[in-house]
């Protein structure tokens, strides 16, 4: 028994103060834990504001907010076509995952179109109303209805319902300068840049050139914007000294426009949003009305029925007595 | 005074733990692709092994050396930069979810920065004081964080240069850190 009791203690005492140790360690973890407790995931939000929010459900999911969940819980982000090329690269840059090309299946990348009802065949059924997301359509029963161009969506939701097939998707008039696109410029084939420098020299507006063109090259947008791609004025003065013949301005001016996409489309995105919400809540509010008015309904016509009955008693008992008097 | 700017001059720069002890490589070559990611797992990094080498040493000196249990030092230090790994990992959860999701598996692979319990071992066995293993840990920290962010900003800059093909990828990235390491030889001797 003495033998056994230091080997006992030489091989209790680790156990103990790793045993200690771990306890401790758990209540710290524990306590952190219930402090910083997560309520709600603030990444949907992030990701739901760099869908286009058109809300036309063509990724498989009833709007944008919802596919903005699945994406948070996983699911592949080339599922927008409405979106295209920009949003995934966006999405992919915000996640820190891979680009993917456009999944066809779910639809074609097309140009941004608006809905157009044909009124004079229009017959004021109003059944296109509640089908649009964002309340673009103006009209009531048996009038005329009309699109406000500038908060459709182009989602197509509006063409089913409509019994006539008075409604039409047309493209958007742009007004925008015909440009060769980045793509293009890349594939032709110019000398590589070597940093030379002279192009800088000869910037108007100190704009470093070289930089610049890298990050348009890179279709890397916000890159381009902190190299002060806005402030170019399109001189051309570049152009003219660089020794590998890169068309400079052209990228530029392709990369500038693209800019330009991105924030006119971001911003027609977050109004469709606040529309596509308030919208939500006006569904809302009429079920809501709706039900109440038909259960206020269904009381009177009992209360109704009630009281008819009773009417229809009272009045028999009173002819029965009116009939008995005389005798 | 002297001593603490010698040892974090000397963990920052001249043993810098990623280019000439190669300590932490994984999260170099993983997370190097966005400054923006870069910059998180660095702060993350920093935070981990500041808190870590205090509590190590905490650690080892009032319940391993008393107990005559030096020999457990490794199996604790795991232990106890795991349990601040996991902390970090529920407070960035709650601060900045985004980070979190960027950095993913990267996160919880602090545990195994062998740059981690490098500075632990390496405070035991250099027998530092509180306030040194505390500076030693934090020193090579900001050296961790200055190389990893020095290389994503250079591999942000790569992947829109004209690579040639068989150099894409890894590849380049393995020659640029060689190359910085390179850089970092120039410092040796300085202290």
């Amino acid at each position: 028994m003495p033998a056994s009791l230091p080997v006992l203690t030489l091989l209790l005492t680790p156990v103990l103060a790793l045993l200690g140790l771990g306890l401790l360690i758990g209540a710290v973890l524990g306590f952190v834990a219930s402090k910083f407790r997560l309520e709600s995931d603030p990444v949907v939000e992030r990701i739901n504001d760099l869908l286009p929010q058109t809300q036309c459900g063509q990724c498989g999911y009833p709007g944008c907010k919802p596919y903005a969940e699945a994406i948070a819980a996983g699911d592949a982000i080339n599922k927008c076509p409405p979106g295209g090329e920009t949003t995934i690269m966006q999405l992919a840059n915000l996640l820190n995952i891979p680009a993917l090309p456009l999944d066809e299946s779910y639809g074609q990348p097309e140009i941004k179109k608006v809905a157009f009802i044909r009124e004079a065949e229009c017959i004021g059924c109003a059944k296109c109303i509640p089908a649009c997301p964002v309340d673009a359509i103006l009209g009531a029963p048996r009038f005329m209805h009309t699109v406000i161009e500038s908060e459709c969506t182009g989602c197509d939701l509006c063409i089913e319902p409509c019994p006539v097939d008075c409604i039409d998707l047309v493209p958007v008039q742009t007004h925008a300068l015909p440009v060769r696109s980045v793509e293009e410029l890349n594939t032709e084939e110019t000398l590589a840049c070597i940093n030379c420098g002279l192009c800088v020299e000869q910037c108007p507006v100190d704009i470093l050139p070289h930089e610049l063109y890298w990050a348009c090259r890179g279709k890397d947008l916000a890159s381009a914007e902190s190299l002060k791609l806005m402030h170019c004025i399109e001189c051309g003065k570049c152009d003219r000294v660089c020794p590998s013949s890169i068309p400079l301005v052209e990228y530029y001016q392709a990369t500038m426009q693209a800019f330009n996409t991105q924030q006119n489309d971001r911003t027609q995105a977050d109004k469709a949003k606040q529309r596509f919400e308030l919208h939500l809540q006006r569904m809302e509010k009429i079920k809501r009305e709706e039900e109440q008015r038909r259960q206020k309904r269904a009381e009177l016509a009992k209360k109704g029925a009630q009281s008819q009955t009773r009417d229809t008693i009272l009045a028999a008992l009173e002819r029965v007595k009116s009939k008995r008097k005389p005798n | 005074m002297t001593d603490i700017i010698l040892i974090l001059v000397g963990a920052i720069l001249v043993n810098n733990f990623v280019l000439t002890q190669f300590l932490g490589l994984c999260p170099f070559m993983g997370v190097s692709g966005k400054v923006e990611t870069a910059v998180g797992m660095s702060a993350a990094t920093l935070f981990v092994l500041t808190l870590a080498s205090a509590c190590s040493y905490l650690v080892f000196q009032y319940l391993l050396v008393p107990l005559g249990l030096e020999y457990l030092k490794t199996i604790s230090f795991i232990i106890v930069i795991a349990a601040v790994v996991s902390m970090t990992e529920i407070i960035m959860h709650k601060t900045s979810p985004l980070l979190y999701r960027i950095l993913g598996i990267f996160l919880p692979l602090i545990t195994s920065n062998c740059a981690v319990l490098g500075v632990a071992l390496l405070n035991v066995n250099q027998s530092n004081t509180f306030a040194h293993s505390v500076f030693y840990g934090f020193g090579a920290g900001l050296g961790f964080s200055l190389v990893l962010i020095l290389f994503s900003a250079m591999r942000e800059k790569l992947t829109l240069c004209d690579i040639p093909e068989p150099f894409q990828g890894a590849a380049i990235a393995m020659i640029t850190a060689g190359l910085m390491s390179l850089a970092f030889m120039g410092f040796s001797g300085m202290v």
